[in-house]
């Protein structure tokens, strides 16, 4: 099976300490330490465990600057064969749905069987996938936690709101947004990496991709960021009081009330 | 959420700008390891350390290891980790590839090392130990030994130990009484006890493989007489899997101070007579060996104490910044501030800083001389950088683990009474940091080794070579005015360090060798001192040069490593000059005091 799993270059939550930048409309992004958003190792994973079990191929692809290189270079050390960068200047300041737009050029140059995305990255839009989907007209699954690989289609287990699941049967090619906790995403190795330290990762540009401009970056852009900031601390919050064992009795039932845990 | 274990700036920046460790990427053998390996490669052994070794150091501690029914229990964790550590073949970061080695830049593991031992030391034991076996048989094993035995233990398929310790025969390893008797086939019985053995005995391997040190029946008396075995606790098949026990028998364990998941094990060899061991290097020249293996083993020793160093600085700064307690000096009516802001607690973070600045620098200044050997067409130079090597393993050591220990208190300090609790991070890292000054060759070893043998190696030519390497600094550092302070008192450090080792060496020549040893230790101490004070300089160097072009986080980061350098040749090189005063003294009193005396 032929599987490309998109992934974004995101700032490491482990690794920096977040301020606001003096516009007050993003966090200030200079000197973060980034690393692969978290949902798309998970995508990674599983397409690797895929091949795995059936044979084919995992190609990684972002849409980001030249420095996303490395999160390619390292999803390859974990296994993927393949790494692609859609790097233009036009891809700047793109929305979603220009995201979409350009990873659509990119399945457009393969052969894919199988496409992937994290359920979500940093921004928390959980857009990509459903967009992308639909652009290239194929079946889409999302906040997946369970694949099984079928004769021309897939079992997948969803997870939904308050801890349930339901499982569908989607043919392929199909789209699947991947949800965290779907497997336990393998470490890299030095092998890993010796094996990356030469290899070359194409750049694709608009031109390659047969992608119009006009449509991505912040020209394309329909949905804009005007404000980014942390809400000022509010009433609200519930103060658990007693014993150790009291409070997490009465924490499990609120979890259980709210749909947290079955 | 705050960086853990180690600053990665502080890792990059020693790296890329100070070593410039990527020039190894232009020769054959070190080819794949470019700017791009060499930052995946600190990446994912932070990102291994800090979600899968961190998160089991507490829990191995508490659970320790335990002895029953003549079974060996280590941490249940540390099984899961293992295998986790060995599929990222993690083990032989700078081996052969041939026999499961990476082929790695010493330079660049050691940056791994430092998270991966800052992460769980106890833990690191059972692989480093296992290294350490393996590269006795690649430096000494037959051919059939290397078949049987190296690729087993490179890649963690098998673990490893060293056999020296004795209950008679501790620091001197030359009283030991484990006896090997030959055997019409080659082999030998070996016969004896042996203590104080890290990974002695467990079941996260199939084998272990016992590296031994026992005396051939009729051998002379002392080191001369001492030879090497390899003893496997399962004998080794023909088909290379593991056999027959082997009479390797665990009859006990210690309960220590710390390292709890690190099981120390006493090891009776041959209580039935049925323990064989196969001869590793030449007979009765075991200790030559065992060097080899003990220098790789101090130098890993002082990575492991700096491991406890750098990562108690890290949650001491991080904690710092987070604790309101008391106001500010000069505001008093504005309520609390982050104890960051005291005067005292900036001194022990600052001092904690400058430390861990200046051992990371020597530790990894050690593994990059190692690929200078590895890599130099030019014999001169490959012995030049051997040299530097030899001269710098007792300061790396015991200069390093007494340094180390010192920042796991101050953390502690600054931690205040919880520091003291063991529910906070600080105190089991003090614990666990304080082996470090004893084994291996306790840092008055060291000392001893640094005045008796370093100092006189090759004539003094080695000496003249580290104190070549300082003065190339000192050259570079003159042509920044901003750091002619430093500079200048980095070199009057350098020039007194020279007299005292001067006439030191004259008094250790003399009939008054006593006198010279009783200042053994403050010597390793102040000229480790001065090598602290030359990399801090060194360091201050890069910075100076880069703090005018500097964006963002880079110029509060230069900015501190200079307040290191600033710090350092201001507050402790002025005491370190006085210890040297005592040193030229050469007091007699701790020579000249009778035993009677010592106590009432």
């Amino acid at each position: 099976m032929e599987i490309l799993v998109c992934v974004k270059r995101v700032p490491d939550t482990a690794e920096n300490e977040f301020v606001m930048n003096s516009a007050g409309n993003d966090i200030e992004r200079d000197d973060l330490v980034y690393s692969v958003n978290e949902w798309d190792n998970y995508a990674v994973e599983e397409a690797i465990q895929i091949v795995e079990k059936v044979g084919g191929s995992v190609t990684v692809v972002t849409a980001a600057d030249a420095d996303a290189d490395e999160i390619l270079r390292r999803e390859m050390a974990m296994g993927a064969e393949n790494g692609l960068l859609l790097n233009d200047d036009a891809f700047v300041g793109s929305d979603c749905k220009g995201i979409a737009h350009i990873l659509k050029g990119a399945v457009g140059k393969g052969n894919y069987d199988l496409i992937l995305t994290g359920a979500q990255a940093d921004e928390g839009s959980g857009a990509v996938g459903g967009m992308l989907a639909a652009m290239l007209d194929l079946p889409y699954a999302s906040l997946v936690n369970r694949v099984e690989v079928g004769d021309g289609k897939l079992t997948v287990g969803r997870e939904i709101e308050g801890g349930r699941r339901e499982i569908n049967e989607i043919t392929l090619p199909c789209v699947l947004s991947i949800q965290t906790g779907i497997n336990e995403p393998r470490y890299v190795g030095v092998r890993g990496i010796r094996k990356v330290a030469s290899v070359e990762i194409p750049a694709l540009g608009a031109a390659e991709l047969g992608i119009d401009a006009s449509c991505v970056g912040a020209k394309g852009a329909a949905v804009r960021k005007l404000d980014y900031f942390v809400p000022v601390k509010g009433a609200g919050a519930e103060m658990l009081a007693g014993s150790a064992e009291e409070i997490a009795d009465k924490l499990v039932e609120i979890l259980k009330t709210n749909g947290g845990i079955s | 959420m705050a960086q853990l274990i180690a600053d990665r700036r502080d890792i990059d920046f020693l790296l890329h700008e100070v070593l410039n460790v990527e020039q190894f990427s232009r020769h054959d053998r070190f080819a794949d390891f470019n700017r791009k390996t060499v930052d995946m490669v600190v990446s994912e052994a932070r990102n291994f350390a800090v979600k899968e070794m961190l998160p089991t150091w507490k829990e191995g501690d508490e659970q320790g290891c335990s002895f029953e029914a003549g079974k060996v229990t280590i941490p249940e964790s540390f099984h899961r980790l293992y295998q986790l550590f060995n599929d990222g073949e993690w083990l032989s970061m700078n081996e052969d590839p041939e026999w499961g080695g990476q082929g790695m830049p010493k330079s660049v593991s050691s940056a791994a090392s430092e998270y991966f031992n800052g992460a769980n030391f106890p833990f690191m034991m059972y692989p480093s130990l296992t290294h350490g076996a393996g590269k006795l048989v690649e430096e000494f094993g037959t051919e059939e030994q290397k078949k049987t035995y190296l690729k087993n233990l490179y890649t963690g398929k098998w673990t490893g130990t060293m056999l020296l310790t004795e209950a008679g025969a501790g620091s001197d390893v030359g009283a030991l009484e484990t006896t090997a008797r030959k055997n019409p086939d080659g082999t030998y019985s070996i016969t004896g006890t042996k203590i104080f053995i890290s990974g002695g005995d467990h079941e996260l391997a199939e084998n272990i493989v016992h590296p031994v040190l026992a005396r051939i029946e009729g051998a002379p008396a002392g080191t001369k007489g001492i030879s090497l075995f390899l003893v496997p606790k399962f004998r080794v098949n023909p088909d290379g899997t593991p056999g027959a026990f082997n009479d390797v028998v665990c009859t006990g364990i210690e309960h220590k101070m710390g390292i709890h998941g690190s099981s120390t094990c006493t090891l009776t060899l041959g209580g039935s007579g049925q323990c064989l061991g196969t001869l590793l290097g030449e007979e009765n020249k075991g200790m030559k060996a065992m060097f080899v293996m003990m220098n790789e083993a101090r130098l890993l020793v002082g990575m492991q104490g700096f491991s406890c160093a750098t990562t108690a600085y890290m949650y001491a700064v991080n904690y710092a910044k987070e604790r309101v307690q008391g106001a500010s000096l000069v505001q008093p009516n504005e309520g609390g501030v982050p104890i960051i802001r005291h005067p005292d607690v900036r001194r022990q973070l600052l001092t904690m800083k400058s430390y861990v600045e200046g051992m990371r620098t020597l530790l990894y200044f050690v593994g990059y001389c190692n690929d200078m050997v590895a890599v130099a067409g030019d014999q001169a130079v490959r012995e030049r950088y051997q040299g530097l090597i030899e001269i710098l393993t007792p300061l790396a050591k015991g200069y390093v683990t007494d340094k180390a220990f010192e920042v796991c208190n101050h953390a502690i300090q600054v931690y205040g009474g919880y520091g003291y609790v063991e529910e906070y991070p600080v105190a089991q890292l003090m614990r666990d940091c304080r082996i470090t000054q004893i084994y291996e060759g306790t840092n008055g070893i060291q000392a001893m080794d640094l005045l008796g043998r370093k100092l006189g190696m090759n004539k003094g030519a080695v000496v003249m070579d580290l104190i070549g390497e300082i003065k190339k600094t000192l050259r570079t550092a003159k042509e920044i005015e901003f750091l002619a302070p430093h500079t200048q008192k980095v070199g009057a450090a350098l020039e007194k360090l020279g007299a005292v080792a001067q006439q030191l060496g004259k008094t250790a020549a003399s009939d008054r060798v006593l006198y010279a040893f009783a200042h053994a230790y403050p010597f390793l101490e102040v000229t480790g001192d001065v090598i602290v004070a030359w990399l801090l300089l060194w360091r201050g160097t890069v910075a100076a040069q880069k703090l005018g072009s500097a964006k963002g986080k880079d110029v509060p980061f230069y900015e501190g490593i200079l307040k290191s350098l600033e710090f350092f040749t201001t507050s402790v090189l002025p005491v370190t000059l006085g210890k040297m005063e005592a040193i030229n003294g050469a007091n007699g009193a701790c020579v000249e005091i009778s035993e009677e005396s010592f106590n009432g």
